[in-house]
């Protein structure tokens, strides 16, 4: 254990979910391989076998099941963990609801991947945004060192507001990448993240239901009591972000500011597609001197209204980066950019690009050409959808 | 179960509401049953193997009591249908292979080298007395597999028994029938002395009917006598010359008492049965060069296939379609006057009629002939109301009962030649037959066997592709020259195992416990490792009989009104 944790290894997203998983000292892991997704399993179930990590690990024939598995091993009291990708998330989608409802905080790894047919395994956001709807926390994370820290994060954040948590990263530019990651000592990782103390459990010794029918006259007030669990997530993030780097090193919000103060042209970006943006940005400031910075959303759910609005408020324009796609929409985070400044007297223009769905590479020189496009645009010109890159 | 803890409560508002619907209650309140159209039911069927086996061994039961390391236990069951285990190990045509439904896999689970394992094992193990003396005494005439079974089960029912054996070496045939490379004599020796043990008396040399020991005497004696005399008297073939040939039963008698000599260099053996294959590959280890002589083809021959096999393997030389006329003795041969046959139309047996070819005729000369055309018994010591027209015994084929009372018979006796295993049911059936005869009742037959697995009842996805295991054999070279070394070898512990463990245990639960694993509303009780459906939340879904690997759960219509209750 001594020589696994406390040290930088140099190590791909994929294993830096692993990783986050032992440090969260998980005690029941039940997932199915999917690619993307399936070293995250081949090290952890590693892991198990040899002892280093004191957890039983169920294996499964779906991801349904995996769910499932997870969903009883957190009702009787266990931490539980999971990882999927794109199909595999869709088809975990019903009980991804039958978690949230039941107040359980399982953590699960998503890699984005673009959904099928056809098929395509590269990075793409719409597995994932697809299940906004579900009651799960999700975060999206930039690099393997924020994949790793988002494990542990997700468990503390979830046990105590009684949600799951999705964290999701990029297939292959961060999944099979290779980064430095520190792996914390185990001791301060234990420091931040105590056991889980459940509140309630199933036991096989002690009679219990959990999620039986529940009618009209108190259905609602549950759905209510989710809402207000989500709420409270968005009040406790920045503090234990806070947390988190006082013990740990690595401080973090709910979305992140780069080159902000004084920009009046914001790039908001989300995964790893940021690190590309910052490039960008920061080439363009040092040549051209030009007012640029980027919104890196962290949180999707709960979606940080204030926050967005705050940081926003008063700028020239917002380019919103989306790889991905809500067909008969338009991108995603763009739509939920656009709802968050509604209540704004001046809100700036939103132009939202949908990019590099499927993989599709983008790079600095199409991130300098949207904020060209974007500094060209009439104001009032806001399609809901500008394509960049689509062979048309 | 709902102990009543549960109690409904009224929430005013979210403020006082927990963060998800949890009852302390469970779901077990609420009966699924009701919903169930088709209901599960553990029917325990029999596997072809039981059923083709003529002494209806359990088969299943006792590989799976061995799989679970009861080597007793399985002793025990398959003592319960044959008494003799360590022999028809060895001899058995094991019907029970043919069926097996492992055939539409890979191949039969060799029960026969399972079954000659745990007789051997058994061998030491037996011969405990009964527990209580019912003061019937039964004579049983004949010491041949029918007759030792008869008195095997009799003893155990606590009747006094006593073998009578015309030979001075009990075991009849087992012992001067079938040749020693097949069945060592010692196994029988041992078998016989686990009879004695259990107080079986035996009196050697006496052959009852002759002056000395009228039947009629034997029955003043004995409550009940059983007779298992076998089969005998060789057929004639009603040619000249005749008397020139050595009866082929005599050949293998005289072997089995110390005959080491053959009757000559080059001996001719006629005939296609069994008896014909033991004469022919013992004059082979005799140092003679042995001819079969068969008047239809290969395909006709009444001999079991394995024998003909190893006949073939030792290199035995056969002429078929072609059959003796005449013979006689020229200087020191035997001149066969022989004719060429052809296939003519279908005989009762159902096999095509050998035809003399024309003008066929030629000569074969031999040192010496042996008949092995074919065995009868003999009836003439019974009394006249026992036989019919034909001179058979009149016999009760459930019971072995004759019209004498008290008379019963069983074995080859009735049925003409057969095999140890036919012998063996016979005997047990007649054996359970004088025990109630004892008591004033009659036995209807043999209990029916449930419904015999198919193979399409069979959960292929649960077996995997595993060859059998092949018993150890001397080589074809050496075993042509050794009567007495048995050819065949036994199984290792270890491979008897690996071999039960090919068993489906078709319709018998073995306690694999995949209902338990699979059914989707835990309505699978586990007690006493054995499954127990609770009806009273099966939704009769039907999961449990598909993924039973051996059809023990049948799923038949739900009876309206019965739903809920505990009963099949």
């Amino acid at each position: 254990m001594s020589k696994i944790t406390g040290t930088t290894k140099v190590i791909t997203g994929n294993h830096a979910v692993s990783y986050g998983a032992l440090l969260s000292r998980v005690q029941v892991i039940s997932a199915y391989p999917i690619t993307p997704q399936t070293q995250i399993v081949e090290e952890l179930s590693e892991f198990v076998a040899d002892g280093v990590l004191p957890a039983r690990f169920i294996n499964v024939e779906s991801e349904h099941s995996a769910m499932s598995a997870c969903i009883g091993a957190s009702a009787a009291g266990a931490r539980a963990f999971t990882a999927t990708s794109s199909q595999g998330l869709a088809l975990m989608h019903e009980m991804l609801h039958w978690a949230a409802g039941s107040r359980l905080p399982i953590v699960l790894a998503n890699v984005n991947r673009a959904m099928a047919p056809p098929w395509n395994i590269w990075t793409d956001q719409t597995d994932s945004l697809s299940q906004r709807d579900t009651g799960w926390l999700q975060v999206y994370c930039e690099s393997n060192q924020e994949v790793l820290d988002s494990v542990i994060f997700s468990f503390k954040i979830s046990e105590q507001v009684l949600l799951p948590s999705m964290l999701v990263l990029d297939a292959f530019v961060l999944s099979h990448t290779y980064e430095p990651v520190e792996i914390y000592p185990q001791q301060r990782v234990d420091e931040f993240l105590p056991p889980y103390d459940p509140k309630f459990t199933l036991r096989p010794s002690e009679e219990g239901t959990m999620g039986g029918l529940s009618a009209p006259d108190t259905y609602f007030e549950f759905r209510y009591k989710i809402q207000q669990a989500m709420e409270k997530a968005i009040a406790l993030l920045p503090k234990e972000g806070e947390l988190f780097g006082e013990i740990l090193g690595r401080r973090y919000g709910l979305v992140e500011e780069f080159l902000l103060e004084d920009a009046d042209t914001v790039l908001v970006t989300s995964g790893a597609l940021t690190s590309t943006a910052k490039f960008a940005v920061h080439r363009l400031r040092q040549e051209k001197k030009k007012k640029v910075g980027v919104l890196k959303m962290r949180y999707f759910r709960p979606f940080p209204f204030e926050t967005v609005r705050k940081i926003l408020k008063g700028r020239k324009r917002v380019a919103v980066l989306d790889r991905n796609l809500s067909f008969g929409h338009g991108g995603i985070w763009s739509s939920e950019i656009k709802s968050a400044l509604y209540p704004l007297k001046d809100r700036p223009p939103v132009y939202g690009y949908v990019l590099g769905l499927g993989g599709r590479d983008v790079t600095p020189k199409d991130i300098l050409e949207i904020i060209s496009d974007a500094e060209h645009r009439d104001e009032l010109d806001m399609p809901e959808i500008i394509w960049k890159g689509v062979k048309k | 179960m709902n102990t009543g803890k549960s109690k409904v409560i009224r929430y005013k508002g979210a403020h006082d509401l927990p963060d998800l619907a949890f009852s302390t209650g469970t779901t077990l309140a609420g009966k699924t049953s009701g919903w169930r159209n088709l209901r599960p039911v553990l029917m325990e069927k029999s596997g072809p193997c039981i059923g083709a086996c003529p002494a209806n061994v359990p088969i299943p039961h006792y590989i799976t009591a061995l799989r679970q390391g009861n080597m007793d236990e399985a002793v025990r069951i398959i003592l319960t249908r044959n008494p003799f285990p360590s022999i028809t190990g060895r001899v058995c045509p094991h019907y029970c292979e043919v069926g097996c439904n492992r055939k539409r896999l890979d191949e039969a689970v060799s029960i026969r080298a399972i079954e000659r394992f745990m007789g051997d094992y058994a061998l030491e193990k037996k011969g405990a007395p009964p527990g209580k003396e019912t003061g019937k005494t039964v004579g049983i005439v004949g010491s041949g597999p029918a007759g030792l079974t008869a008195a095997y089960y009799l003893r155990k029912l606590g009747h006094t028994v006593v073998v009578y054996e015309r030979s001075q070496i009990p075991g009849g045939v087992l012992r001067e029938g079938i040749p020693a490379y097949r069945l060592p004599p010692m196994i029988v020796d041992k078998e016989i002395e686990s009879l004695k043990r259990m107080g079986i008396l035996f009196q050697l040399g006496v052959e009852v009917g002759n002056g000395r020991h009228p039947v009629d005497a034997l029955m003043k004696q004995h409550n009940a006598v059983f007779f298992a005399i076998g089969a005998h008297q060789e057929q004639e073939m009603k040619i000249p010359g005749e008397d020139l040939f050595i009866s082929g039963l005599r050949f293998l008698e005289e072997v089995a008492h110390g005959r080491r000599e053959p009757p000559g260099e080059r001996v001719a053996v006629i005939g296609g049965g069994n008896v014909a294959m033991d004469v022919a590959r013992t004059l082979l280890r005799l140092g003679a060069t042995p001819t079969i002589l068969y008047r239809r083809t290969e395909k006709e021959m009444p001999a079991l296939q394995e024998e003909l096999k190893r006949a073939r393997e030792d290199g035995i030389e056969f002429l078929f379609l072609t059959t003796p006329v005449s013979a006689e003795k020229v200087y020191n041969w035997i001149v066969l006057k022989m004719v060429k046959m052809q296939l003519g139309e279908k005989d009762k047996s159902g096999r095509p009629r050998p035809v003399p070819v024309p003008g066929s005729e030629y000569e074969l000369h031999f040192d010496a002939v042996i008949k092995a055309v074919g065995e009868y018994p003999d009836t003439s010591i019974f009394p006249s109301e026992a036989l019919n027209e034909k001179g058979w015994l009149i016999v009760n084929k459930n019971t072995g009962a004759t019209p004498v009372r008290g008379l019963f018979a069983g074995g080859d006796l009735v049925d003409g030649p057969s095999t140890v295993v036919e012998a063996i049911a016979w005997g047990r059936k007649s054996a359970f037959a004088i025990d109630a005869f004892f008591r004033g009742e009659t036995v209807a037959g043999e209990e029916k066997l449930p419904k015999t697995v198919p193979y399409k009842a069979i959960n292929f996805d649960y077996f995997l592709q595993t060859p059998g295991h092949k018993q150890l054999e001397i080589p074809v070279a050496k075993r042509i020259h050794t009567y007495l070394q048995e050819e065949v070898g036994g199984l290792t512990f270890q491979e008897v195992l690996a071999e039960a463990s090919r068993c489906f245990s078709c319709g018998h639960c073995n306690a694999c416990g995949n209902c338990w694993l699979f059914c989707p509303d835990a309505a699978i009780d586990w007690t006493d490792n054995a499954p127990l459906i609770n009806y009273d939340f099966c939704k009769g879904c039907g999961i449990c009989a598909v993924e039973c690997p051996r059809s023990v759960i049948t799923l038949v219509e739900e009876v309206p009104g019965r739903a809920g209750g505990k009963d099949v």
